[in-house]
Parts: structure tokens; sequence; C-alpha cells
């Protein structure tokens, strides 16, 4: 009985912790239909390691301007620039952590099959 | 081949080879270490192809939006990205791959790349070596390190026999100066000989006359010469016939000849010689051998000194009193031509016949000297 209630409150647990990106940020950039993927991808191909992305995300959303930005100028022409939130640091830092970790590209990285 | 030439042309064929074989290997040495980084950058170009291949695969993969992304997997080469840290994000290894990691026998190509697409800061290629044309290499070079090694040792071969042939022209043309000059001594010696033989016997009151035993001394010093030159140089040629010699009654007989030669330099002969010794050996050799110690013994012997001579069934001893032989003469007092000392006449081969024979019948040989005390030779029978 006990081992029962301690895989509920782990999936609970789980469940909370993705739920919490999504009601934090996914589900206004869904509103918007802001392409997180192209996002993350741009933080990618700039910062390489997920420590040096965490970092940039992290200045930018303490500080959200068009020069703290990833995105190119002609972004903000489409989608609105983002408000600053009143976000406690570890929230912010986990809420990162959890958008990194979400696109990660390794995910979707399989070898292909032997050909060349 | 003479001895003297052999060793020289040993010599100078061991200092010719081994002086050729460092410098070829050498060379060859520097030839494959070049060759071979030749063939490793030639394989190593090949990972670095690979890598620009992989590098634009990046980039069309960092574009794409497929759910999966297929990284490619070359045949027979490990592939891995890494990101800015040098952590490792995908590759064809089994297990995470360091970067920094390198194993014997593998191949690696290792390149920063930016913009770093999919997050790669760092593309790893890797091979293993492929050994066969190394292999290939060491396999020609050893090759030609035989053909080499077998051609300049007939080149060394020849060119020694070149080198060496002044020498065995001047021994040679010695030899024929010996051979010639005992072919026209013989006659004479052996005319004066039997003439003063003739007028001893004849003419009774001629018979203590110095002027007459000079020249009997003398003329048995040209006889013994002619002997001693006419052995060195039918040695090869000459049929020896193996008989038992009654040793002791020689002994006696050969001192009874030099007496004359010994009682002119006043020397005492000491005789303890033991009857009935026979020794299994051609007469001629015999002879050589006693007479060539006999006469060193009275001819490097002081006035009024001591010739002893002891003959038994082991040994032959000859000795004297006379000047002696320096130490370090001894060592090459058997050689040819080579004498301790130059006041006496002589051509230096007396003890070289006497080692000769020696030599032949498997007698040991024994030489013990001090100077100015004598020097005592002994002839031991069976080794």
């Amino acid at each position: 009985m006990g081992k029962i209630v301690l895989v509920w409150a782990l999936l609970l647990g789980v469940f909370a912790y993705s739920d919490g990106l999504e009601s934090r940020c996914l589900a206004c950039h869904k509103a918007q239909q802001i392409p997180n993927d192209l996002i993350y991808r741009r933080y990618l191909l700039k910062y390489s390691s997920a420590k040096n992305i965490e970092n940039a995300i992290y200045r930018y959303l303490k500080n959200p301007q068009k020069e703290h930005s990833i995105m190119p100028p002609q972004f903000f022409l489409k989608f609105p620039m983002k408000e600053k939130r009143s976000m406690d640091e570890r929230t912010l830092r986990q809420s990162i952590e959890q958008f990194i970790q979400k696109f990660d590209i390794k995910k979707k990285l399989v070898l292909e099959k032997r050909s060349h | 081949m003479l001895r003297s030439e052999k060793r020289s042309l040993v010599r100078f064929l061991v200092i010719y080879l081994l002086s050729t074989l460092l410098l070829f290997s050498l060379a060859s040495w520097i030839f494959y270490t070049s060759s071979k980084q030749h063939l490793l950058s030639q394989q190593k170009q090949m990972l670095k192809y690979t890598s620009k291949k992989l590098e634009n695969r990046l980039r069309k993969l960092h574009k794409s939006h497929e759910d999966t992304l297929l990284y490619p997997n070359y045949k027979q080469i490990q592939t891995a990205i890494y990101d800015i840290d040098k952590h490792y994000i995908f590759g064809t290894y089994p297990k995470a791959h360091t970067f920094d990691a390198t194993q014997k026998g593998i191949l690696y190509e290792k390149r920063k790349v930016e913009p770093y697409y999919l997050g790669a800061a760092y593309i790893l290629v890797a091979k293993p070596i492929n050994e066969a044309p190394i292999v290939n290499l060491k396999k020609n070079i050893l090759f030609f390190m035989l053909i080499a090694g077998l051609v300049f040792s007939v080149l060394g071969y020849y060119l020694g026999r070149l080198f060496v042939a002044p020498m065995r022209e001047s021994l040679n043309r010695m030899n024929q100066f010996i051979q010639d000059t005992t072919h026209e001594l013989n006659t004479p010696i052996s005319t004066i000989l039997t003439n003063i033989e003739m007028i001893e016997a004849l003419n009774t009151e001629h018979q203590n006359a110095k002027e007459l035993k000079r020249i009997e001394i003398a003329s048995k010093t040209l006889s013994r010469i002619y002997d001693d030159l006419s052995y060195l140089n039918l040695n090869h040629h000459y049929h020896r016939k193996i008989e038992t010699i009654d040793f002791s009654a020689l002994t006696e007989e050969r001192i009874a000849y030099f007496s004359s030669m010994a009682k002119a330099k006043d020397i005492k002969i000491v005789r303890h010689i033991v009857e009935g010794v026979q020794v299994e050996m051609d007469k001629n050799d015999a002879l050589r051998l006693i007479d060539n110690l006999c006469s060193n013994a009275i001819k490097y012997n002081k006035h009024h000194g001591t010739l002893e001579v002891i003959l038994n069934h082991e040994t032959l001893v000859i000795s004297d009193t006379g000047i002696g032989i320096k130490k370090e003469d001894l060592k090459h007092i058997l050689q040819r031509f080579n004498r301790a000392n130059k006041s006496e006449g002589g051509f230096g081969i007396g003890l070289h016949i006497v080692s000769a024979v020696c030599e032949n019948y498997g007698f040991e040989l024994e030489m013990y000297s001090e100077i100015n005390e004598g020097t005592e030779v002994r002839v031991r029978w069976e080794k």
C-alpha cells in the first residue's frame, strides 16, 4: 500500500514538474504561436552547451530586450516583446532547465543504418 | 690462401659490411619513417573528408524539423560530436566517448567547428589504422636490405681480394725467391760438405785444423737453412711417410751432428736421454723438430753456456742458458718470419716449423723463457 502511494506521489510530482513549464511558459508561447523549437535551435547554434544556453536564457528573461534576445529584430515585428515577469529565482532556473530538457536535440537523434 | 691473407680479408669484410649495414639501416629507417608518415597522412586525409561530410550533415540536420534526426553512420569509421565543454552529444560509439581519449592503433581527426550545428563544437572522426600498406612497406625494405646485403657482400669479397692482392703477390714473390735460392744452394752445399768429409777421412793431419772446422760448421748451418726452406716450400705438397722412429737414437745422432757447432762456442751439452723412445711420425718432420730446437739453443746460447736435452716417453725438453726471449715476443715467436732477436742470422722460420710439426702431430708445445737466463722448449707427445 505504501509503495502504491509512493509511485502515485512520484507520478504526480513529474506531472506537476512538466506541467509547471507548460503553465508558466509554453501556454502563452502556444497562444502566440512562438516557435519554441526554432528558438531552442538558435540558442544551440550560438551557445552549444546546456549550461551556456541556460545562462543566456536566464540573462534574457531577467532583462527581456531585443539586444539580449537570440532572435533577429524581424522576429519582434511578428511577435511581441516579452514582458518582464516576477518569478522567483529558483522557479525561473527550474523552468529554463525544463525548457532545455523538453527541446533537447539528443532525444531526436537516431543512428542511421549503415549505408555509406 | 695464407692465414694472414685470410685474416686481413675477414677483417676488411667485417668492417666494410658493418659500416654498409649501418649506413643502409639508417637510410632505410629514414625512408621507412617518412613513408609511414605519408601513408598515415593519406589515411588521415580520408578522415578529414569524412569530418567535412559530417559537418555538412549536421548543418542539414540542424535545419530539419523532423521528429527524428538521422545521424550518419559511416562504414569502418567512428564519429562523435561534442559541445563547447567537450561533453559527448552523440556518436556512433556504443558508449559516450571522451574527446581527449586516444587509443593505440587508431587514427584520429579532431576538429573544432563553428557555428555549433546541433550544439556540436567539436567533431571527432576515428578509424583503425590500416596496417596492410605499412606491413608491405616493411617487407619491401627488408627485401631491399637483403638484396643490398647480398650484393655488397659479393662486392666486398671482390674488393677485399683486390686489396690483399699486393700482399699475396709479395708473399708469392718471396716464396718464389726462397724456392729459387734453395734450388741454387743445394748443389754447392752438398759439394762442400762431401769434400770436407773426404778431407777429414783421407787426410788425418787436417782433422783438427780450425779453419776446416769452421768451414764444416758454416756448411752445416747452410745445409740446415736449406732443409728448413725446402720444408716450408714443400710443406703442402710433400708426401709424409709415417713410421715408428727411434727418437732416442735420432736425438743422439742430431746432437752429434751439432757438436762441432756447440764446441765452437764452448757450449756444454748435457743429455738425459731415455733409450727406446719411439714416436710415430715422418722422419723429415722429426729431423726438422730436433734440428731447429738444437740449432736455436746453440745459436742464442752464451759462450761457455749449457745445452740440456731431456728425452723420455712423455716429453722432449731442450733448454739453453742463452739470451732468452721477452714475454711480449713469446706470443708471436711461433709466427713465420718472426725473430725475437735480430743480432743473430736467420729467417725466423725455425720455431714456425717446430710449431707446424707439433700442430700436425697433435704434440703440445710449451715455451718458457727469462731474459739473460735462458729458454726452455717442451714438446709433449700427447696432449
